[in-house]
């Protein structure tokens, strides 16, 4: 049997929560935090698998420098939620600010809601699946990982992106610098409505695939340990 | 950085009845940690017993009485008579009671050496002060304002000096009850202020959201709607900006094509709420109500 701790952030300062959080992660399989009355940086740094709930919407840089842990969040979130996720997995019920996943490596990142602009900028793995709308310069600068849109993404689309894909299932405003549509094909889409299933979204897009052109960058200068395997 | 916030009640409550001062004072203390310099209010649709309410404050080093002095003088010369007059420390608010046109007005008080006009308004007033929003409402209580809509700000100084004359709303000269809160950097606003001064506008101070509020002025003189003039200010201003204006009976947003600055919105039949982060939604309104977070080159306006 789980234990569970529960603890109520209005009788604590944020920097008191996250160490008490940091130490009962290490311990606890469940905790819940409740009254988070979407203050900033609630959850950060957890780098133990457990699992946290929390009741109530959250502000910037929550659920950030994650290793490990799953993280529901029943409410809404401000800007930079999951940034520089690893692995672990934060589920959000309502809708977030601009640059969510930003820089996360890995792990996923489910938005019940929309998402503000700059959704999944500068991503370096795993998978933001955002369920409504995202906005202007999604997967800006994006280098690895996949974000899916089940909705509408605004305007400069994949804007300087180097690797990874994004796919839409709605309109785009415009595609970015260095952003092009590519064809996608039946057993991606398979894949991808059933990673919409696992998550409990039930429509069937027919997605657009948005991948570099590669004209922008020096693709053919590798990092070292990239030249090792070459 | 800084924090902005704004309230709109719109249901069928007699004007000058809802919490507008109280309810702003709440939003702005839970954005402090965007802000600390300075805070400050446009508390609009108040009922006074004046045709025209005028908020000042004297420079340091100015002797009060001979300034007061000077202003009372400056009223009369342009025909109005002062209804009531309430001092608090260094800051004057003034009831004038006899019709008396209000860029007449303002123009003599600009004159006046060491008098810097917060605002002249026929249903709105203009409070900033340095310091936290709690700070502020123990000065001026702010909270004991009523009226139906009003914008407030928390400034962390950016572009010009942190003092009283420095901080935000700006009175849009000379037109009364439009105020600009604005959270940002304007980076064409050496040109713009050197194009409207040619114009015969007024500035005050060196601060770049000064413009925000002389711009829409302008464009609200030439007949523009205020969300026509929000539309162009999309392209007109340079920079970073998510601002909010408060007119007699509205209050708009324009947010810059970089969706720079932060805002999120809520609406209900009878209230909206704006505000650069959820946490001040919050502060004044139920969890249930959902917050929309605008894009970029986005406009809107609530009437009240």
């Amino acid at each position: 049997m789980a234990s569970i701790g529960v603890m109520d952030a209005s009788e604590m300062t944020t920097r008191e929560l996250n160490a008490l959080l940091k130490k009962a992660s290490k311990t606890e399989d469940l905790i819940e935090i409740t009254n988070p009355g979407a203050r900033h940086n609630i959850v950060v740094g957890i780098l133990d698998e457990c699992h946290i709930k929390i009741n109530g919407s959250v502000g910037y840089y929550s659920a950030s420098l994650l290793d490990g842990p799953t993280v529901d969040i029943d409410g809404n979130a401000g800007w930079a939620l999951g940034e520089n996720l690893m692995t672990g997995r934060i589920n959000v019920s309502g809708d977030v600010g601009a640059s969510v996943g930003a820089s996360m490596r890995g792990g996923d990142l489910f938005v019940g809601g929309d998402a503000g602009a700059r959704a999944g900028i500068s991503m370096k793995g795993g998978t933001l699946l955002v369920t409504g709308n995202t906005g202007f310069l999604t997967g800006f600068m994006m280098q690895k990982g996949r974000i899916v849109v089940c909705g509408d993404v605004g305007d400069a689309v994949g804007d300087s992106m180097y690797e990874g894909i994004i796919y839409v299932g709605g309109e785009y405003g415009s595609l970015g610098s260095d952003a092009e549509v590519a064809e996608i094909d039946e057993d991606e889409l398979l894949d991808l409505w059933s990673l919409l299933d696992s998550n409990g979204v039930k429509s069937k897009p027919d997605f657009k695939k948005i991948i570099s052109s590669k004209r922008l960058y020096h693709f053919d200068s590798l990092e070292r340990l990239e030249l090792a395997s070459v | 950085m800084c924090g902005i916030g704004g309230i709109v009640y719109r249901d069928d409550a007699p004007r000058g009845s809802h919490p507008v001062g109280d309810g702003l004072i709440k939003m702005l203390q839970s954005l402090a940690h965007r802000g600390m310099d300075s805070t400050g209010v446009t508390v609009s649709g108040g009922v006074f017993e004046a045709s025209l309410m005028v908020r000042l404050w004297v420079e340091d080093g100015y002797i009060l009485e001979s300034v007061f002095s000077d202003v009372g003088n400056a009223v009369k010369e342009v025909g109005g008579v002062i209804g009531f007059k309430e001092t608090k420390g260094r800051f004057l608010r003034l009831g004038v009671t006899s019709e008396c046109d209000v860029r007449a007005l303002a123009d003599v008080l600009f004159m006046l050496e060491g008098v810097v006009v917060h605002s002249i308004g026929e249903n709105s007033e203009v409070i900033k002060d340095i310091g936290m929003a709690i700070d502020i409402d123990g000065r001026h209580n702010v909270s004991g304002l009523y009226g139906t809509h009003g914008i407030g700000h928390v400034r962390m100084a950016t572009e010009s000096i942190v003092d009283i004359t420095h901080s935000h709303p700006f009175w849009a000269y000379p037109f009364p009850d439009i105020s600009v809160v604005h959270n940002g950097q304007l980076t064409n606003y050496h040109k713009l202020k050197r194009h409207y001064e040619g114009e015969g506008y007024q500035f005050q101070t060196q601060n770049d959201s000064e413009l925000i509020a002389v711009y829409l002025a302008d464009k609200l003189f030439q007949d523009n709607s205020l969300e026509d003039a929000l539309i162009s200010s999309l392209d007109d201003l340079d920079g970073t900006f998510t601002f909010l204006v408060s007119t007699k009976d509205a209050i708009g947003y324009a947010k810059d094509r970089w969706a720079a600055k932060p805002l999120v919105t809520m609406e209900t039949d009878s209230v909206v709420a704006v505000a650069s982060e959820e946490v001040a939604l919050r502060s004044v309104f139920s969890d249930e109500i959902r917050r929309i977070e605008p894009q970029q080159s986005e406009v809107m306006t609530w009437q009240v």
